[in-house]
């Protein structure tokens, strides 16, 4: 154990001493953070004030359109018809966004234009279609019917059938949440990837430089193998709380000055907030708050909860598949050897994370449930599931799959520790698939 | 202090050491002989455990071996190996907590070593930035800073200028004198004539022979005498005359000659030197012994006569 623990702090030091590593440990963080700042801004995209000029000679719209959902949409109207070269060039129209053309047509051929001078969001698209639809009805209710506009679209109104979860019934959980497993779960991969890339060049780097024959004479190989396996490992877990530490100061700078808590009180010092609009905040849905993705990452998210699972399986996966990549440097002759060996673990580990995404689309799917418990796949698809979070009384499958994916460490291990064996002192030859069967083979 | 009982070893059903005993004892420097392939690497590899025997046992001072008399051990690999981006002081002090050595012993020892072998001032340095002479006294030192009993050295002299040969001989006759116990395996016979007391051929995974250096040399004499005179060298041989044969002559300058005589029939060299007594002025009587070199031949191209 002593000489494990010997050989897995040198590998660590060796991993400090390098560059790479270091560099990895700030940018990796920036980079993630450069990447929810723009997630973030992007659930901002469409909520700026949008100025709309309507000419609506026929005076259809006039004062009877107002903005009611957000108010990030101000209309003002013109009773004549504008041409658009005039609303293009003229200086008058250079503040206005867009321009909405309806004249006494549109009764007959439901047609209106909208000019915009940059592309609208989906969303604002939506709510000017909306607003305007409801007017014209309006306004053909009051022509062609007898019927007041309350019971006309009492009539009109769909039947709304809503698709439950049985084990969710208010729909609490959400596609969003998945998403934050799958991050999580990515982030396993991608680490695993990474760290056992180390572990196979550092294995076959032993090997050409023939150090490890010197090492054999001190440890076992499979002491030789752990150490080596542990030490890359503790390098990967410090990056992985460096990374943390980084993202966690990130988000609470972000928090603090770039997408303050708008339903916090203590933040509307110094923002004219109408004691009506104020009332409004408190009432609003935690669903229909201002920034989906600032809110789904600052409140929904139990991170405390999620980072724990994500330690226990990133530690599991990471030996599970760190027996592989030591198996494959072990038998091979070059690292360049090694990597064709990769490609497999590769694909693995890439359908994994389409199984997490699957996990997120389908959560009920039976390929995910399988999926959450073979090992191959299961710390991807069970971090999708804790953040979408588990039906009450079904934890045990968590305990499960984490002891499925433990035991299947085990066994892979001491498989891995005969290959290794057989493999390590096997010099200037080529990887092949013989080698791993009669190391398997071997006492 | 090693004793080591038909030890055979195959690989893929290709044998590569059948029925091998050796008997190593304490404090003697034991040489390791033997043509490329013949084993010897295979066979060092069992006794530092990086291998396991097929067959056969292996005994350290009496008892069966085991991972506890790993760190007794100290091993010069042939293929050098050692971490390239690492520190000399660095290298050396994890290799010998790998044997079993607490910190401070392996920083005392390893810098005592790095001051004996003159490299002190690249304690610090990383390896690649090291000369290879430089590197392989890095490597002498990894054997032997753990201060272990049975120091196995796989071609020691290898890459060293002829002055550095010089330094890790006298180490190796040093270590030898504080009762260390030292197996050589190596090509270079003029430092097994030199420092070895004892020594095994193996060849073709089996062992031909295992006996003093002395006494593997004395066996292969065949009563040749070299003379050194000054006189007539016709006069020389006919004082030869039928029981001694000369076999070589070479001439020095100034009358002068080194001839090589062998006995005929029961002659002793004290007949030879009766025979030339008065017929030339002898300045010196030496009897050839073969060399190293010469045994290490010989067996072997008597084994593969033998085997034709």
């Amino acid at each position: 154990m002593r000489s494990s623990w010997l050989i897995a702090i040198r590998e660590l030091k060796e991993r400090f001493s390098n560059g790479t590593f270091l560099w990895m440990m700030v940018l990796g963080p920036l980079c993630f953070l450069l990447f929810l700042f723009f997630l973030f801004k992007s659930g901002d995209e469409g909520k700026k004030s949008l100025k709309v000029l309507i000419a609506d000679p026929a005076g259809l719209m006039d004062n009877k359109i107002v903005s009611s959902e957000g108010k990030n949409v101000n209309y003002y109207f013109i009773g004549d018809y504008l041409e658009i070269e005039e609303f293009r060039d003229g200086k008058a129209y250079q503040n206005f966004d867009a321009l909405i053309e309806v004249n006494e047509k549109v009764l007959m051929n439901k047609k209106s234009f909208v000019f915009y001078r940059e592309n609208p969001s989906a969303d604002v698209k939506m709510q000017l279609k909306f607003q305007l639809e409801r007017r014209v009805e309006e306004v053909m209710i009051e022509n062609f019917t007898n019927l007041s506009v309350d019971q006309f679209r009492q009539i009109k109104q769909p039947l709304n059938v809503d698709f439950r979860n049985v084990y969710d019934p208010k729909n609490e959980a959400s596609d969003l949440e998945g998403y934050v497993g799958l991050v999580f779960g990515f982030l396993i991969v991608l680490f695993v990837l990474l760290f056992g890339m180390t572990i196979l060049r550092s294995t076959t780097k032993e090997k050409s430089n023939r150090i490890v024959e010197v090492i054999l004479a001190s440890v076992k190989p499979y002491q030789l193998m752990l150490g080596k396996i542990t030490g890359i490992g503790l390098a990967a877990l410090i990056q992985i709380f460096v990374w943390t530490f980084f993202i966690a100061i990130g988000l609470i700078v972000f928090r603090q000055y770039i997408f303050p808590d708008m339903f916090d009180p203590s933040n509307w010092e110094g923002i004219q907030v109408s004691a009506e609009v104020q009332q409004q905040l408190m009432e609003t849905n935690s669903a229909e708050r201002y920034n989906q993705f600032v809110d789904l990452i600052y409140e929904r998210i139990n991170f405390g909860f999620m980072f724990v699972h994500f330690l226990f399986f990133f530690i599991a996966a990471y030996y599970f598949y760190g027996a592989f990549f030591s198996t494959i440097g072990s038998i091979a002759g070059t690292e360049s050897d090694g990597q064709q060996f990769v490609l497999p673990i590769v694909i693995i580990l890439g359908l994994s994370v389409y199984l997490g995404f699957l996990a997120v689309v389908v959560p009920d799917a039976t390929i995910v449930k399988y999926a959450s418990l073979i090992p191959f796949t299961a710390p991807v698809v069970m971090m999708v599931k804790l953040a979408q979070g588990l039906p009450i009384g079904s934890y045990y499958l968590v305990i499960l799959s984490l002891l499925i994916l433990v035991v299947s460490t085990i066994i892979l291990l001491w498989l891995a520790g005969k290959i290794y064996k057989n493999g390590i002192l096997q010099f200037g030859h080529r990887a092949k698939v013989k080698n791993i069967i009669q190391g398997l083979k071997s006492k | 202090m090693l004793t080591i009982t038909d030890v055979s070893k195959s690989f893929n059903r290709k044998l590569a050491l059948d029925a091998v005993s050796l008997h190593v004892q304490k404090g003697e420097i034991y040489g390791l002989l033997g043509p490329n392939g013949a084993g010897k690497t295979t066979l060092i590899r069992i006794i530092n455990q990086i291998i396991e025997a097929d067959r056969g046992t292996l005994r350290f001072d009496g008892k069966l071996m085991s991972n506890e008399h790993l760190r007794l051990i100290g091993y010069l690999p042939e293929e050098r190996g050692l971490y390239k981006s690492m520190g000399v002081l660095e290298q050396l002090v994890f290799l010998a907590q790998l044997r079993g050595m607490s910190k401070e012993n392996a920083v005392k020892n390893a810098n005592f070593w790095l001051e004996k072998l003159e490299i002190n001032d690249w304690s610090k340095k990383r390896i690649e930035e090291l000369s290879k002479g430089m590197a392989q006294k890095v490597q002498f030192i990894v054997a032997l800073v753990h201060e272990p009993d049975l120091l196995i050295l796989d071609e020691p002299l290898s890459g060293f200028d002829p002055l550095n040969v010089e330094l890790i001989l006298n180490e190796l006759k040093s270590l030898k004198s504080q009762g260390k116990t030292i197996i050589l395996s190596t090509h270079n016979m003029r430092s097994v004539e030199e420092i070895c007391d004892r020594a095994a051929l193996i060849h073709h995974s089996k062992k031909l022979v295992e006996d003093s250096v002395w006494n593997l040399r004395a066996a292969q004499k065949s009563g040749e005498f070299s003379i050194r005179f000054s006189g007539n060298m016709i006069a020389f041989a006919n004082a030869l005359w039928t029981d001694f044969e000369l076999i070589d002559k070479k001439e020095l300058g100034d009358n002068r000659f080194l001839a090589v005589v062998k006995m005929r029939g029961n002659n002793q060299i004290n007949d030879l030197l009766n025979a030339l007594m008065g017929q030339i002025k002898i300045e010196a009587v030496e009897e050839r012994i073969p060399t190293m070199q010469e045994v290490f031949m010989n067996l072997i191209s008597g084994k593969e006569v033998e085997n034709a």
